[in-house]
């Protein structure tokens, strides 16, 4: 909890009042390997900051086949924000792929904040212009960059997820085949 | 609900109906699966032509099939392992046979949640003979190395076999036809001997394990190609005494030709009954996830077209699995 709160204040100067409501709206939760955090289908009400672990958002498309949308670890956020903002039932799944920790808010009483603190809401909208810059950047990657060039960069982003992560996990983030994850993996180990 | 349903014992065309059935109820430790896809194995035909009937007497209408992927709408109230809207598949017990339906209730150890990387058809094609290849393959520990024959290398059970064989790191000897070499090849095996053409039992010589998924002869020439010591698995050949024990015949004993065979090649013996059984599903789940082991589909029919579905299987002549898409 000390590394968001220092997180939150080294971008604003979050008031001893605010801090102390940040807090009391927080809560640190240990979550096994395997736990649903958010399962499609249901309401969500919730955002995760993770502070160890890896977590994964997917979605299910009609024929039952998972897609990887988002990997988190430590210090990402991760919800489903499409069902928080329209308030409609969750489109992904998020789950723990390791033992994970992550401290839990309650989206409304997370942007109660801006009413209650208005010196919050520099810090809530960077972290929405960062996630809008890094969804930019992940439709631009999959139309601009090679397969093996996303990989590397998925290499970059994720450090040691690959560990974790089951290859069709990283298959479908990356939008190819298990097979092509493969081949790009042999030809990388080549040079 | 819409059910194909078994009306009598006898040919399968006029033996098959859809009826409007109530949805089925769940129990203290069932889920409810809304059904997306079933499968259709040999058993299914063999129960509507009503040669398991002595063993595994059916009341009619009854609703056909064992084999199902869908997604979890309802749970028992002792059921923790799942949650509604899971994605899951099952080989439903006999009790519980009904899959080419739009919902079946399910006790929840006999269910696990599906691979999250392949589709629900082709979930749907695995878990009957996915169950009978690793509970066979696994009660003789194939191991690296070992070299084992399996028979039939192009049908459900056998398909399944060769890939979980050489997942283990096993050599695999596989008979099939002319027509299916070439794919048989596909999935790994080693040595894939057409038996139109070639005699196995020339080729085969000192397995530590042959799979028995034919029956008849084969049983008794497997013990021509196994060393000494070796072990023979069937699912399909006569019972052994432990087995026969299980189902009540006390008195059963082991056929004096293979007794004989075991003895003189200092080999076992074993028949092994299919049970379904949701852990080893979640052991599918995982070889499916890394895929070492693919699904192989011969065809997708609609529900309005499962009798037909079934008339194909009749044939003999699928290449992978017959499925029926449902949801």
């Amino acid at each position: 909890m000390e590394e968001l709160i220092k997180k939150v204040n080294s971008i604003i100067d979050l008031s001893k009042e605010g801090e102390a409501y940040f807090v009391s709206i927080a809560r640190e939760k240990a979550t096994p390997k395997g736990t649903i955090l958010i399962r499609e289908g249901q309401a969500v009400n919730k955002v995760f900051y993770v502070t160890s672990g890896c977590l994964r958002s997917y979605c299910i498309d009609k024929n039952g086949k998972e897609h990887t949308l988002q990997f988190a670890i430590k210090n990402w956020w991760i919800s489903d924000y499409i069902a928080i903002h329209s308030d409609e039932y969750a489109t992904l799944t998020v789950e723990c792929l390791t033992d994970s920790s992550v401290i839990e808010f309650n989206a409304k009483e997370l942007n109660g904040m801006l009413t209650l603190f208005p010196e919050y809401e520099p810090f809530q909208r960077n972290l929405l212009e960062r996630h809008v810059l890094s969804l930019n950047k992940r439709i631009l990657n999959q139309l601009q960059l090679t397969a093996s060039e996303r990989y590397d960069l998925f290499l970059e982003q994720y450090p040691d997820t690959e560990q974790y992560a089951r290859n069709y996990h990283i298959a479908t983030y990356l939008g190819i085949t298990q097979e092509s994850l493969s081949r790009i993996r042999v030809e990388k180990a080549k040079k | 609900m819409k059910a194909l349903q078994i009306t009598k014992y006898g040919e399968i065309k006029d033996s098959l109906a859809f009826n409007e059935v109530s949805k089925p109820t769940v129990q203290a430790r069932d889920v409810l699966i809304e059904i997306k896809a079933a499968a259709i194995n040999p058993i299914d035909k063999s129960i509507i032509l009503g040669n398991f009937q002595s063993m595994m007497p059916i009341s009619f209408p009854s609703t056909s099939a064992y084999d199902v992927s869908g997604v979890v709408v309802e749970k028992g109230s002792e059921v923790n392992d799942f949650e509604i809207g899971d994605l899951v598949y099952s080989r439903v017990p006999q009790e519980q046979m009904g899959t080419i339906a739009e919902y079946v209730a399910v006790i929840s150890d006999a269910v696990s949640k599906k691979p999250g990387n392949i589709s629900f058809e082709e979930a749907a094609s695995l878990p009957l003979a996915g169950l009978t290849a690793l509970q066979s393959l696994e009660y003789v520990g194939i191991k690296e190395n070992d070299k084992i024959l399996i028979h039939a290398g192009s049908g459900g059970v056998g398909s399944f076999a060769i890939q979980y064989a050489k997942a283990k790191g096993a050599y695999v000897y596989t008979t099939t036809s002319t027509d299916n070499v070439e794919w048989v090849k596909e999935l790994g095996a080693d040595r894939v001997i057409d038996y139109k053409t070639e005699d196995y039992k020339t080729i085969v010589k000192d397995a530590d394990v042959v799979f028995d998924t034919l029956g008849g002869n084969y049983t008794a020439e497997a013990f021509e190609v196994i060393k000494k010591g070796g072990k023979v698995v069937s699912v399909v050949g006569s019972l052994d005494e432990e087995t026969a024990k299980m189902f009540g015949m006390a008195d059963y004993k082991l056929p004096e030709e293979l007794k004989t065979l075991c003895e003189d090649k200092e080999a076992s013996y074993k028949f092994i009954f299919m049970h379904p059984n949701g852990a080893h599903l979640g052991e599918i789940k995982s070889m499916i996830e890394d895929e070492k082991i693919k699904p192989i589909i011969d065809k997708v029919y609609p529900l309005s077209e499962s009798i037909e579905a079934f008339v194909h299987l009749a044939t003999g002549r699928a290449k992978g699995k017959i499925v029926i898409k449902i949801g």
